[in-house]
């Protein structure tokens, strides 16, 4: 693992948000790196700033302060589609498409439906063990299968940075327990970095680095 | 299909969902006003239409006129013949008399018509009834249907006419007699002005009503198909004495056209507001879906989709909706429209009764002609305003940050 590349780097991050007239700073010169098939995990109280943090790694959010690379290079959103997959604590699945075309969503914005699109979206969902609900729509589906499609969205494009932000937040222990076997077991047959932000100190545990962010500092 | 028109298409049309309301609902309000907009502009267009075929028909595409009589109509006919595009020509006498039928008067318009010639300019035998226009002499007539329904006289029938010249020279306390006539035949033309007080006689008749000699009112001028009205009338205005004007059947009629292109497009202008409050509609559905679909907006974005591109996707459900509509509304319109009589009879029949109808309107059948730039403008109006309307939603989703999207709960 210590030769492997460095897939996400982050130096000095700085976010403040306002309130009112006051200025409260969420993170306080946050550094990380992570590396090819690396898992790390983030705890923090709530507000602490963990969405924040991983809003920066993503490209979705900019610091105040601080640089975000990606695989050495600076985080561009165009480049986002293709270098990184996100998981969200309540799915994000769109109502009107059924699995398998949630799963080749993540795959049509980068313009890519052909068949080959196809077969890799249905192994995918074959991969969260849900091939016999493709032609399901989110409703029909329970919470932990719609968390699966929403792991195989985010695998779809073969990212090199998985970003899951309390993923098992909206589930029972059970499933919780199950899709975040389901993400490692993912992450490390396909050597995709992962940085787990939880609640669950159990499911810290099951990443190879835990962190704590505290007062805007990862520790 | 790029995605975010793939996404467009999906959110009208979810997979699995047989009966799509919003989109339903949404499309409904362009379909109706496409609908009743093109219906309007086609009756009110085939009014117009009709009334020029029956102008035309009646009196040719040109009318010579003066400000008096006309003496010398055999040379002027000569004249107007030679110029290009004058297929025939026949000249007319009218006015109006008293015509009584066992003491029943009524005072309609008298037309005299060249018998050897007037068939070449009005093709009479088309509307002819009963009788023929070969039966018409200098001691007959022939009446519209109304006229003759009212009397209660037919074909065969005797009429005594008393003209204006016949009350001039009874109050010399000379004892005139009115002329009988026989009834040759009756004509309808299908618009009830004409068909309700029109007499048609020869126009050796006529003189002899009005005491006209050899003088005529005027000339009717038909054309070769396809000969421009406006560019003969001036081709024969150039070949006609000072005191003789040629005139178009348009420029004859120009007040009641006038009224009828303006009701037109004043109609047109009102029900375009149909479209307006439809594409209001789609903005304001679309505006929901917007604010409901705020996370999957956010989504999106940390999809890898950009402002531009989301916004694209809320437009394309406008122009979808536009289009659909549109689509849907012209063939509402055209059902509506070959359909016309038996609706107006439906009508009719639950409100007025059919009878009172057609006495009111100038037509015993709906007319209908459409346009084909009225069609255009209808169509290109409907999808443009229901594309401007996705995109006050558009606009509105594309400024949402991902991150304050993917918060919003």
């Amino acid at each position: 693992m210590s030769n492997a590349a460095v897939i996400l780097s982050a130096q000095g991050l700085r976010k403040d948000y306002l309130s009112g007239d006051r200025r409260i700073a969420v993170l306080r010169g946050v550094d990380l790196e992570v590396k090819a098939g690396e898992s790390v995990s983030i705890r923090g109280e709530s507000g602490s700033g963990k969405s924040t943090l991983l809003h920066l790694f993503s490209g979705l959010d900019a610091p105040d302060a601080g640089v975000v690379t990606w695989a050495g290079t600076p985080a561009q959103p165009e480049r986002r589609a293709l270098f990184l997959g996100m998981v969200f604590q309540s799915f994000y699945l769109i109502p009107e498409l059924d699995a398998l075309q949630n799963v080749l969503m993540a795959g049509r914005m980068l313009g890519r439906v052909g068949e080959p699109e196809r077969a890799r979206a249905a192994s995918m969902l074959a991969k969260v063990g849900l091939a016999e609900r493709a032609e399901h729509l989110p409703s029909q589906l329970s919470g932990g299968e719609r968390q699966r499609v929403a792991v195989a969205r985010a695998l779809m494009n073969r990212p090199q940075l998985l970003l899951a932000d309390e993923p098992t937040g909206n589930l029972d222990e059970q499933t919780g327990d199950a899709v975040i076997e389901l993400l490692l077991d993912l992450c490390r047959e396909t050597q995709t970095a992962l940085v787990l932000v939880t609640h669950n100190a159990a499911h810290a545990a099951k990443t190879g680095r835990q962190l704590f962010l505290h007062e805007g500092v990862l520790r | 299909m790029p995605w975010y028109l793939y996404l467009a298409f999906k959110q009208l049309f979810p997979t699995g969902r047989r009966f799509p309301f919003f989109t339903f609902m949404s499309g409904l309000g362009v379909a109706v006003g496409v609908m009743l907009l093109v219906v309007s502009t086609s009756v009110m267009g085939g009014f117009s239409y009709e009334i020029r075929r029956m102008i035309v028909d009646t009196q040719g595409e040109i009318q010579v006129v003066a400000a008096g009589t006309i003496d010398n109509a055999d040379e002027i006919i000569a004249r107007i013949s030679k110029v290009p595009g004058v297929v025939a020509a026949t000249p007319y006498a009218q006015g109006t008399v008293m015509l009584e039928y066992r003491r029943r008067p009524v005072f309609p318009l008298i037309q005299g018509v060249d018998l050897s010639r007037v068939n070449r300019v009005i093709p009479f035998n088309r509307y002819m009834l009963a009788g023929s226009l070969d039966n018409l002499d200098d001691d007959s007539v022939i009446l519209s249907s109304q006229l003759a329904a009212s009397l209660g006289a037919m074909v065969g029938s005797k009429v005594d006419i008393f003209s204006p010249l016949l009350l001039e020279k009874s109050n010399g306390d000379e004892i005139q007699l009115p002329r009988t006539v026989r009834i040759a035949g009756i004509f309808e033309i299908g618009h009830q002005q004409l068909d309700r007080s029109v007499v048609i006689a020869s126009i050796r008749l006529m003189q002899e009503l009005y005491g006209l000699k050899d003088s005529v009112h005027g000339i009717n001028v038909r054309l070769a198909p396809g000969a421009d009205e406006f560019k003969t009338a001036a081709a024969l205005n150039a070949v006609l004495p000072d005191d003789r004007r040629a005139l178009t059947w348009f420029e004859s009629n120009a007040d009641f056209q006038h009224i009828i292109r303006f009701e037109k497009y004043m109609v047109a202008f009102l029900l375009m507001f149909i479209v307006v409050v439809a594409a209001l509609s789609i903005m304001s559905s679309l505006l929901i879906s917007v604010v409901r679909k705020t996370r999957e907006i956010g989504l999106l974005g940390a999809l890898g989709g950009n402002p531009r591109q989301i916004a694209a996707c809320f437009c394309a459900q406008g122009l979808f909706l536009g289009l659909a509509g549109t689509a849907v509304g012209l063939l509402l319109a055209w059902l509506m429209l070959t359909f016309r009589d038996q609706i107006v009879q439906v009508l009719a029949r639950l409100t007025v009764g059919e009878e009172v109808f057609r006495q009111f309107y100038l037509f015993a059948k709906l007319p209908s002609h459409t346009v084909g730039s009225d069609l255009v403008f209808i169509i290109i109006g409907a999808i443009i305003s229901s594309t401007l309307a996705g995109l006050v939603p558009a606009w509105r989703a594309s400024r949402l940050k991902p991150v304050e999207a993917l918060r919003n709960e």
